[in-house]
């Protein structure tokens, strides 16, 4: 049985953790369907530089990159997106950001 | 019935070479797959001939401490095993099932072998108990392969198994990735030591291959980092293959077939770069799979074979050396201390590193597993997870303020940090022993 979510008046395929089954399938409103299941209280600009920076870097390397990365190519500290995204950068943000979820032993 | 995880569908298991086996075949093809395993596995057939039920082993076992289920005392949950062996393959069992505990395979019998055998770490810390050295590990692992060749497995083995064939590494981590990140790495350890300490990637002519987890490659950066760092210390030629990128062999977990494709290709990747050592990185379950089973499954290969703390242990009095004003403490992974001969080098580099090293009680072959072994680090088991991290979390609890918590393992260093947090320990630091070497080490 799959899991959909309704965004823009479309059903959009989910996997078991919530998770975009194709990150194509991402728009704005599935950042804003997301925010509220993984309890980011307001999306703000910052928010939308974290993911922006996501998703263009999986666009070009096929995969999140190292956490360590994110926060020093967008600034944030590892606590700031903490504070941003309460389930952490890789439950979290990438999900917000429609990357299929971190596995393995992370 | 309801198992706590979730499984492969048809397509995912499809995908990874087990189609699952449809209901009304399931007896039929598990008792032949028992079948199979009493013919080349005698010694799993000792271990369920020979239990007492001594109850020796309940107390050694930390998911029966954490979770007080009665399945997951190690002899119950082996009985799992042992009463459709004995109901259909022994003369007993098939003339007096009732009176010797063999039981009929029904309609919740698969359900019970997932549910119990992932809650398994095959940590073995029941076999250091177990007057007759019964070895629940070793049935666990048998019974999750049995399963896995009916098509049932959890998803996340799936995910890890599909990742493994793309790329090599269980996160799924492309070459150009791979890359990247190294020169990210390169570029912070500039920052912080002025010096050019490289991470080479698939460089031929290398003498030494390392072999990181690749998780070391998304969030235990600073064990990466003390890796190069020594290496960089030794002058030594080294290099990371792309086509591995990953210690973890999870054939191990669920199928051995898999396991041999993994050796094979750890083979030609030390063939193709001219390696004639091959260093593995800090992964438990990678250390027993690559001890056990790199010759032991796949025939002799044409390289020697050490662990990274091995191997800094055995370098360690060519290292300039400052120590840490640091409390620390030792997790032992289990694959080390009960399936890999590493327990006194963790110690030693330690104690080279910091000013204050403590023990946990009990500890070495003896101590508890932290939970997540075995690749149960599912985000839907994170309940039982904590159960099962209860043991360990007591462990540090006892030992007062510590300023570190070394675990040179990727899946204690995935789990430990939710446990520590779920018992109120969240400030406390936690990482690998490389990353303290690394930080120790000082630069002319």
């Amino acid at each position: 049985m799959a899991d959909y979510i309704e965004a823009n008046g479309q059903k959009i395929e989910v996997d078991e953790d919530g998770f975009l089954v194709d990150p194509d399938t991402w728009n704005e409103e599935v950042v804003r369907i997301f925010a509220k299941v993984e309890e980011v209280s307001e999306l703000t600009e910052d928010h939308w530089k974290v993911i922006n920076y996501l998703r263009d870097y999986y666009k070009q390397f096929g995969i999140a990159p190292m956490i360590r990365k994110l926060c020093k190519d967008t600034g944030f500290s590892l606590k700031q997106i903490y504070d941003m995204f309460p389930s952490g950068p890789a439950k979290g943000a990438c999900k917000l950001a429609g990357l299929p979820k971190p596995t393995g032993c992370v | 019935m309801k198992v706590p995880l979730h499984l492969a569908k048809e397509k995912e298991a499809q995908a990874v070479g087990f189609p699952p086996v449809a209901e009304v075949e399931r007896q039929m093809r598990l008792l032949a797959e028992i079948d199979d395993y009493r013919k080349s596995a005698r010694s799993l057939m000792v271990m369920l001939e020979t239990c007492t039920k001594c109850g020796a082993c309940a107390e050694a076992c930390h998911s029966y401490l954490g979770t007080q289920d009665f399945y997951n005392i190690p002899a119950a949950r082996a009985d799992l095993f042992r009463k459709i062996y004995k109901r259909y393959f022994t003369f007993t069992g098939k003339t007096l099932s009732r009176f010797i505990g063999a039981e009929d395979f029904d309609a919740e019998t698969i359900g019970r072998w997932v549910t119990y055998f992932y809650q398994c770490n095959e940590c073995r810390r029941c076999a250091v108990y177990c007057p007759f050295g019964i070895d629940t590990a070793e049935i666990t692992i048998a019974a999750r392969h049995i399963l896995t060749r009916l098509g049932v497995m959890p998803r996340f083995m799936t995910g890890i198994a599909a990742n493994m064939t793309k790329t090599g590494n269980n996160m799924g981590i492309p070459k150009p990735a791979i890359i990247d990140s190294a020169e990210f790495m390169e570029d912070e350890m500039k920052e912080e030591t002025g010096l050019d300490i490289k991470i080479p990637v698939d460089k031929p002519g290398s003498d030494i291959l390392y072999i990181p987890s690749s998780a070391d490659f998304f969030s235990n950066i600073d064990t990466m980092f003390g890796v190069a760092k020594m290496f960089h210390a030794l002058g030594v030629n080294w290099t990371i293959p792309s086509t591995v990128l990953e210690a973890a062999n999870f054939g191990l977990l669920f199928n051995l077939d898999v396991m041999k494709e993994q050796n094979e290709r750890l083979r030609a990747a030390a063939a193709d770069l001219g390696a004639k050592l091959v260093v593995q990185g800090e992964c438990g379950h990678g250390w027993r799979a690559a001890k056990m089973y790199t010759e032991g499954a796949g025939g002799p290969v044409p390289f020697a074979l050490v662990h990274v703390l091995e191997y800094a242990h055995a370098h360690l009095a060519k290292f300039k050396l400052s120590k840490l004003p640091w409390r620390v403490s030792l997790h032992d992974p289990c694959n080390y201390a009960r399936a890999g001969d590493i327990i006194e080098q963790p110690r030693a580099i330690l104690r080279a590193c910091v000013t204050e090293f403590v023990e946990m009680t009990p500890s070495r072959e003896r101590n508890f597993c932290c939970g997540g072994g075995s690749g149960l680090l599912m985000d839907e088991m994170m309940e039982i997870r904590m159960q099962l991290g209860k043991k360990k979390a007591e462990q540090v609890q006892e030992l007062g303020q510590l300023d570190y918590l070394a675990a040179p393992c990727s899946i204690c260093k995935a789990q430990l940090p939710h446990v520590m947090k779920h018992y109120g320990m969240e400030d406390l630091k936690m990482g690998g022993v490389m990353d303290v070497l690394g930080k120790a080490l000082v630069w002319d």
